[in-house]
C-alpha cells in the first residue's frame, strides 16, 4: 500500500493571511487537527496544529486581557505556522509504512503529502491506523486466527496450502516477529465464514506450527 | 375547457400599450435631453408657421445689428431678422419641401425628413434583396453600392446638384443617393441574420413569395435598429443640408436656410462677428439632440432585447 | 479505501440566498437552498430551467456578475465560509480546489489559442512549473480523460476538435489542479448521447480515482440516475427534495418530483401502453412566486395551508422533503385531474394507403474546396454525402420517428422531403405526386398538405405579428378558409391547442417555450396539411412541457389523422411516440422498422450502441455498456463499404474480423414484418444479442 492509496486526498488547506482564530475555529468545527498553509498553486507554506495555536504562557502573564485581545485579532496564521523547512513531508509515491517511520521517528501526527512542492493530500496518524485495521481485515466480520511458525523459509507456504486446500477464504493477513520468542513469526489470518474450532483443529495439524490464539472477530 | 373569459379588463388598452413603448424613451437620460432638444427645434418650426417676430425675409432694419431688445439675435447683412430667419429656417428641413416650379405649393415633412425616407426605401429594398436572396443579387448590388461610397460625398452632391439643378427635390435626391448604401449594409447584415430563423423557414415552406418574405416576415423584425440608424441619419441630412447651403448649392433662396446662413454670415464676419454664431448653433444642437436621442434609445431597445 | 467514517462534507451549503439587484427592486432568484456534498461524492441537482440551478453553482463560485449576491446563507467549502471573503482569497480558492465545468466548452476554451497551451497556462502560471514539464503532465491528463492521439491535440485549435473532445479537453484542465470541488453546469447536454454516455463514465470514473467532489447540474432525470449518489431537486429556486437517487427514484415524496418522473417516457413505452402526464401550468418567474408553498399552483394535493404557509424541508424516511402533506400523498394512488384531459390512443388500422415513399432519394451538398484550382472552378467536385439512398414508406395517419446523433443527415432527409432543397437524384413521392424538386416547382395544394413544426421555440414565431396573425396566414394563403372566417377557424385551433380565444391578439414575447411551440403545431396545421415533418420539435422544451406538447401532437393525429414524421434524438421518446422508427447513421438509414422492433434484438449494431448510451432514469435498470469509439467521421469522405465499419463494435463477430464491411455495402436484410436491418452481419446472429435493457427484479 502506498501513501497515496491511504492519505486524505483534498485536505483542507488555509492560506498564510488566515487568522489564527479562524483556523481555530476551522479546525474545531471540522475536527481536524493540522492544516497545511498553501499559497498560490497549493505550494506548501507551512503546518499549523493545535500546539502551534495555543498561547504560551509566558506571553499570557505579560499581557492583559485586552492585549490579548488586540494581538490575536491581528495574528495570521503565518506568524504561528511550522514554516516548510521544518515540517516532515512524504510524497504520494512513498510506501505507508515509510511515512509510518518518518511519524514515529519524529514524533508527528501528521505529514504533508507533497509532490513537486504541491499539497496532495494529509497522512496522519489516524489514517495509518485505518490501514492498519483494513490489513488485519477488521470491519468484516470472520475468524481471526494467529499462528506460531518458526522463522524458516517455507513454513509460510504451508499455512497458504492449507487455506488453499480448504479453500478459505482471507480478508486480512499480516506478519510479525513473536514477541519474546526469537526465531519466530506470528501470522495473523482473517478468514470469513468458517468456525473457530474448525480452523483452530485444521492449522494446529500442520508439524511445527502452533495457534496461539483464535477468536470471532465481529 | 373554459377558454372565453373576458378578457378586456386584464389586456392593456392600445393607448397604454403605445404609452408603454414611448416610455422607454424616459428610461434613458440621455434620450430624454436628445428629445427634448428634438421637440424644442419642432415648436420653433411649428410657430414659425403662424408667427415670427418679424418678417424674415424683408430687408427691415439696419444692417449688420448685434443682439438688441428689437432684434433679439441681431441683423444680418441685408437688415434682416435672424431670429425669424433662424425660426424660419426650422421649416424647410423638418417641416415642409417646396415642390419645383413656381408654385407656392409645399408637401409637409422636412428635406431632411424626406431625404431619409428616401434612402430609407432605396437602400432597404436594395439590402433585403442583397441579404435575403444571396449569391449573384447579393455580390451585384453590394458591389455597386460599394462603389458608390468610394465616392466622396460631397462629389456625389455636387454630380447630382450640377446634373439636375438646384431644388428641394434635387437636395432631398442627393441625400437619398449618398444614405442608401449604409441602409442598405444595414438592412442586409439584419436580413441575412434574420433569414436563419425557424419562421423564415415556415414561410417558406408555405411557398411564400420571395417580396412577401422580405417585406412582411423580414422587415418588420429590422424595425428597430433600422429607426434608430434613421434617427442619425436625420441628424447627418442636416449637415448635408448646411454644408451644401455653405457651398451655395443648397436649398434655394429667398427662404432661410441655415447652412446658408452661415455661409452669408461668414462673408461679413468683420462686420457682424455674432451672427454666424445663430445659425451654427442651431444646426449643432439638432444635430446633437438626433444623435443622443438615437444613442439614449438604441441603448435602452438593446437592453430591453431578449 | 474503507472505514473512514464521519468526515466534514467538501461543501456545505446552508440556508442560501441569492439576490439580483434589478432596475426596480430586486429579485430573489434562489431561496432557503441547503445542501452538502462529501468528499469523492457526486451530488446531482435537477430542475426545470428557471428553478436557480445555475445561480447556486455561480454562487459557490463567485460567478453572480455585478447585480447579484449572496443575500442570505452560508457556503462553506472545506470548513471554510465562502460569502463575505475578500476577492483575493476567493480567486484564489477557485483557482486551486474549485473548478467549473460549462455546458458550452466553447466558453471556456480561447479559440485563438492552441489547446496545449491553454493547458498549460493553467500549470505555469499559477504554479510556476517548467514548460515542458507542464505539457508533459497535460498530455498525462489528456490520456488520462482518454482523449485519442493527445500529443497532437495539444497543437491543435479549439475549432478543429469535436464537441465532445472539447467538453473532454475543458475536464482535463479542470482537472489540472485536482480541485477538491468540481461543478459541471450541464456538462453533456449539448452533446450527442453516445458522447454524453461516454464523458459520464469518464465522469464517474474521475470522481472515484481523484476523490474530488463533484456537483452535477442537470435537467436530466436520467443523466442524475447514472452518475449521482445522492439528488436534490430544486424548483422555483428552491430545494424541495433531496436524498440518495435509489430512494428518490424509487419513492419521491415531493408531489413535483413525482410528476416529473410521470413526464419522461421510459424507454420501452409506446404510445398505445402508456400515458406521459404533465404537469399542468409553469414554472413561476422569481417575481410572481407564490405566497404559500412554491409548488402550491401546480400541484394536485393542494389545500389550505398549502396557499398560507410555505412548507419546511423536513425529514421522511431518509428524504428531505418540502411539502406539508408528504405522508398522505401516494404516488401510485395519483390520478390525472380533470383539467389534464389526456389523449386516447386508438391504434391505427395497419393496412392504410402509402402517403410518402422514397425511392433512393440522395442529397448531396458540393463543398467548395481551398486550393487554387477550385477556386477558378477547375477542381474535382467534392459533395457532403448528406443523405444516401433512403428507401422507405409511410402510411396515412403512422408516425415514422427518425433517430440519430446530429450530423447524420436527418434534418436534411426532412428538409429534401419538404422542399427547401431539391434531392441530388431518387424518387420522392408523396401522394402521388413527384415531390423530389424543390418547393419552387411545386404546386400550390401540395405545399399546403405538407407542412412543418421546428425545433426551436423562440424562432419558430415572428416576433413582429400576433398569435393570430401567423395562424391565420396559411389559412388565407392556401384561402381553406374564407376571409371572414379565419378568425373563428383560428380560435377554433387554438382551442384544440388548449390555448384560449385571449391569445388571439398577443404577441410571441408574451408566450412561454411550450406555448410557442403550441402556436407552431398550430401554424402548421392550419392549412390541414396531410403531411407533418416536425423537426425535434420537443427536444428545446423542459420535460413536463415537453410532455404536454407530446400528448397534444398525438392528439392532433387522432383528430386530423395526419401522418407525421418525427425527428428526435432521444430515444425513449421516439419509441413512445413513432409507429415506426428509422435510425440513421451518416445519411445512411441504419435499420427501419415497427417502434417495438427496434427496440428488441435482433439490433444493428449501431442501435443497439445508441440504445447502450441512454440515460434512463431509473437506477434499477440494467444497461448493457457498449460505448463507440471516435466520433462520427466526415460526411465529405464517408468510409468506403459500410459507413459504420469504422465505429462498429461487433465487426469482429465476421469472419476475418469484418474485412468485408470495409469494402462492400451490406444488403437490407428482412427479419420481420417491415423490419430491415442494413448490416452484413447475418440476422440470425443479431438475433442472439441479448436486449440491452433488463430490468432488475426486485
Amino acid at each position: 500500500m502506498l501513501v497515496k492509496d491511504c492519505m486524505t486526498r483534498h485536505p483542507i488547506m488555509i492560506s498564510p493571511e488566515t487568522l489564527a482564530t479562524e483556523a481555530q475555529k476551522i479546525m474545531g468545527e471540522n475536527d481536524v487537527r493540522h492544516l497545511p498553509v498553501v499559497g498560490d498553486g497549493k505550494k506548501l507554506l507551512g503546518l499549523i496544529t493545535r500546539e502551534r495555536l495555543a498561547l504560551k504562557p509566558d506571553m499570557m502573564g505579560s499581557l492583559n486581557v485586552w492585549e490579548i485581545t488586540r494581538y490575536l485579532s491581528n495574528l495570521t496564521v503565518v506568524k504561528v505556522m511550522l514554516p516548510t523547512a521544518k515540517v516532515h513531508t512524504v510524497d504520494s509515491e512513498r510506501t505507508v509504512e515509510r511515512a509510518a517511520s518518518i511519524m514515529s521517528e519524529y514524533k508527528v501526527g501528521c505529514l504533508p503529502v507533497v509532490d513537486d512542492g504541491v499539497v496532495v493530500g494529509i497522512i496522519s496518524e489516524i489514517d495509518l491506523l485505518h490501514s492498519f485495521q483494513d490489513m488485519l481485515g477488521l470491519p468484516a466480520d470472520g475468524v481471526r486466527v494467529t499462528v506460531r511458525v518458526p522463522n524458516v523459509k517455507g513454513e509460510f507456504a504451508k499455512i497458504t496450502s492449507v487455506v488453499s486446500h480448504q479453500e478459505w477464504g482471507v480478508m486480512g493477513i499480516g506478519s510479525f516477529p513473536s514477541p519474546r520468542h526469537a526465531g519466530f513469526y506470528d501470522v495473523v489470518l482473517k478468514i470469513p465464514n468458517v468456525h473457530k474450532e474448525e480452523v483452530r483443529a485444521i492449522l494446529s495439524q500442520t508439524a511445527g506450527h502452533e495457534v496461539v490464539d483464535v477468536r470471532d472477530v465481529v | 375547457m373554459a377558454i372565453a373569459q373576458p378578457t378586456a379588463g386584464v389586456r392593456p388598452s392600445r393607448w397604454q400599450q403605445m404609452w408603454k413603448s414611448v416610455a422607454i424613451i424616459f428610461e434613458s437620460r440621455v434620450a430624454t435631453v436628445g428629445l427634448a432638444m428634438v421637440l424644442f427645434w419642432l415648436l420653433i418650426g411649428f410657430i414659425s408657421l403662424v408667427w415670427t417676430p418679424h418678417e424674415p425675409n424683408a430687408s427691415d432694419f439696419i444692417q449688420n445689428l448685434p443682439p438688441n431688445g428689437t432684434n433679439w439675435l441681431g441683423t444680418d447683412h441685408l437688415g434682416r431678422d435672424i431670429t425669424s430667419r433662424l425660426m424660419q429656417g426650422t421649416q424647410v428641413i423638418l417641416l415642409k419641401t417646396r415642390l419645383p416650379g413656381d408654385s407656392e405649393i409645399s408637401i409637409p415633412g422636412g428635406v431632411a425628413i424626406w431625404g431619409v425616407i428616401g434612402s430609407l426605401v432605396l437602400g432597404v429594398t436594395l439590402g433585403l434583396n442583397a441579404g435575403y436572396r444571396g449569391g449573384w443579387w447579393d455580390q451585384i448590388i453590394m458591389q455597386i453600392l460599394d462603389a458608390l461610397i468610394a465616392f466622396p460625398r460631397i462629389v456625389l452632391y455636387l454630380v447630382v446638384i450640377a446634373a439636375l439643378g438646384q431644388g428641394d427635390m434635387v437636395v432631398i435626391l442627393a441625400i437619398t443617393i449618398t444614405g442608401a448604401p449604409g441602409v442598405a449594409r444595414l438592412a442586409r447584415s439584419l436580413a441575412m441574420d434574420i433569414k436563419t430563423r425557424d419562421y423564415i423557414r415556415a414561410a417558406e415552406t408555405r411557398g411564400e413569395s420571395v417580396r412577401y418574405i422580405m417585406f412582411r416576415e423580414i422587415l418588420p423584425n429590422a424595425r428597430g435598429p433600422l429607426l434608430v440608424d434613421a434617427m442619425l441619419r436625420v441628424g447627418y441630412a442636416i449637415f448635408a443640408i448646411g454644408t451644401l447651403g455653405f457651398l451655395g448649392i443648397g436649398l434655394p433662396p429667398p427662404d432661410p436656410d441655415w447652412g446658408n446662413m452661415v455661409n452669408e454670415a461668414r462673408r461679413n464676419i468683420f462686420s457682424n462677428q455674432t451672427a454666424v454664431i445663430w445659425p451654427s448653433l442651431a444646426i449643432a444642437t439638432l444635430v446633437i439632440g438626433l444623435n443622443l436621442f438615437a444613442d439614449g434609445l438604441r441603448e435602452e431597445l438593446t437592453r430591453y432585447q431578449k | 479505501m474503507t472505514g473512514k467514517q464521519k468526515k466534514s462534507p467538501v461543501l456545505k451549503v446552508e440556508d442560501l440566498a441569492v439576490a439580483y439587484k434589478v432596475r426596480g427592486g430586486e429579485i430573489e432568484a434562489v431561496q432557503r437552498v441547503s445542501f452538502e456534498i462529501n468528499r469523492g461524492e457526486t451530488y446531482g441537482i435537477v430542475g426545470e430551467s428557471g428553478c436557480g440551478k445555475s445561480t447556486v453553482a455561480w454562487a459557490i463560485v463567485n460567478f453572480l456578475g455585478a447585480n447579484g449576491y449572496v443575500k442570505r446563507g452560508s457556503i462553506k467549502f472545506q470548513g471554510q465560509e465562502l460569502v463575505g471573503k475578500s476577492g483575493e482569497e476567493l480567486r484564489r480558492l477557485r483557482g486551486d480546489q474549485i473548478a467549473m465545468v460549462y455546458q458550452d466548452p466553447m466558453q471556456a476554451l480561447n479559440p485563438s489559442m492552441r489547446l496545449g497551451d491553454q493547458m498549460k497556462e493553467v500549470l505555469t502560471v499559477h504554479r510556476g512549473m517548467a514548460d515542458d514539464e507542464a505539457a508533459q503532465h497535460c498530455i498525462q491528463m489528456l490520456e488520462r480523460v482518454y482523449m485519442p492521439d493527445a500529443a497532437n491535440v495539444m497543437r491543435r485549435y479549439p475549432h478543429q476538435i469535436s464537441g465532445g473532445q472539447q467538453q473532454r479537453v475543458v475536464i482535463a484542465m479542470a482537472l489540472l489542479n485536482n480541485p477538491a470541488l468540481l461543478v459541471m453546469d450541464e456538462p453533456t447536454t449539448a452533446l450527442d448521447v453516445t458522447v454524453e454516455a461516454a464523458v459520464l463514465d469518464l465522469i464517474a470514473e474521475l470522481s472515484r480515482d481523484f476523490d474530488t467532489a463533484i456537483m452535477y447540474i442537470t435537467h436530466n432525470l436520467g443523466v442524475i440516475a447514472r452518475v449521482s449518489n445522492r439528488v436534490g431537486v430544486m424548483y422555483a429556486g428552491e430545494m424541495v427534495e433531496r436524498g440518495t437517487v435509489a430512494k428518490i427514484y424509487k419513492n419521491p415524496r415531493h408531489p413535483y418530483t413525482q410528476g416529473l418522473m410521470r413526464c419522461v417516457p421510459k424507454l420501452g413505452a409506446d404510445k398505445a401502453g402508456s400515458i406521459l402526464h404533465p404537469i399542468r401550468g409553469r414554472v413561476p418567474p422569481p417575481t410572481h412566486r407564490p405566497a404559500g408553498c412554491v409548488f402550491g399552483p401546480r400541484c394536485d394535493y393542494i389545500q389550505d395551508k398549502c396557499r398560507e404557509e410555505r412548507p419546511l424541508l423536513r425529514d421522511l424516511d431518509g428524504i428531505m422533503v418540502r411539502c406539508h402533506f408528504a405522508e398522505e400523498i401516494i404516488a401510485s394512488e395519483w390520478t390525472p385531474s380533470e383539467e389534464l384531459a389526456l389523449p386516447q390512443i386508438e391504434a391505427v388500422s395497419s393496412d392504410s394507403e402509402t402517403i410518402l415513399e422514397l425511392n433512393d432519394l440522395k442529397k448531396y451538398y458540393e463543398v467548395q474546396g481551398s486550393s487554387f484550382k477550385d477556386v477558378i472552378g477547375l477542381g474535382e467536385k467534392r459533395y457532403v454525402k448528406a443523405v444516401e439512398n433512403a428507401n422507405f414508406t409511410v402510411a396515412k395517419g403512422k408516425t415514422l420517428g427518425v433517430v440519430g446523433e446530429s450530423g447524420c443527415g436527418k434534418s436534411t432527409l426532412i428538409k429534401t422531403i419538404i422542399g427547401l432543397e431539391g434531392s441530388t437524384s431518387g424518387k420522392a413521392t408523396f401522394m402521388g405526386f413527384d415531390i423530389s424538386g424543390d418547393i419552387s416547382g411545386r404546386d400550390e395544394a401540395l405545399i399546403q398538405e405538407l407542412q412543418m413544426v421546428f425545433q426551436n421555440p423562440d424562432s419558430t414565431m415572428n416576433p413582429s405579428y400576433t398569435v393570430g396573425q401567423q395562424i391565420g396566414r396559411p389559412m388565407l394563403r392556401f384561402g381553406t378558409v374564407p376571409k371572414n372566417q379565419v378568425r373563428g377557424e383560428v380560435i377554433k385551433l387554438l382551442e384544440s391547442m388548449r390555448l384560449g380565444e385571449n391569445y388571439y391578439d398577443r404577441l410571441p414575447r408574451q408566450l412561454s417555450g411550450g406555448e410557442k411551440q403550441r402556436v407552431g403545431i398550430a401554424r402548421a396545421l392550419a392549412s390541414r396539411p396531410n403531411l407533418v415533418l416536425c423537426d425535434e420539435p420537443v427536444s428545446a422544451l423542459d420535460v413536463s412541457v415537453q410532455a404536454a406538447i407530446l400528448n397534444l401532437l398525438l392528439e392532433v393525429q387522432q383528430e386530423f389523422n395526419t401522418t407525421l414524421v418525427f425527428i428526435a434524438h432521444d430515444l425513449s421518446v421516439v419509441r413512445f411516440f413513432s409507429d415506426e422508427v428509422a435510425v440513421m447513421y451518416l445519411g445512411q438509414i441504419m435499420e427501419i422498422g415497427p417502434a417495438d422492433a427496434i427496440y428488441a434484438p435482433p439490433y444493428h449494431p449501431y442501435t443497439e450502441a445508441l440504445l447502450s448510451a441512454v440515460p434512463i432514469p431509473d437506477p434499477t435498470i440494467q444497461q448493457k455498456h457498449i460505448r463507440l469509439e471516435g466520433s462520427v467521421p466526415s460526411a465529405i469522405n464517408p468510409p468506403s463499404g459500410c459507413r459504420f465499419h469504422t465505429r462498429c463494435p461487433r465487426r469482429k463477430l465476421l469472419p476475418h474480423g469484418g474485412k468485408i464491411c470495409e469494402t462492400e455495402l451490406p444488403n437490407w436484410q428482412i427479419t420481420g414484418d417491415g423490419h430491415r436491418i442494413f448490416c452484413h452481419i447475418p440476422a440470425e446472429t443479431l438475433q442472439t444479442f441479448d436486449p440491452v435493457i433488463t430490468v432488475e427484479s426486485d
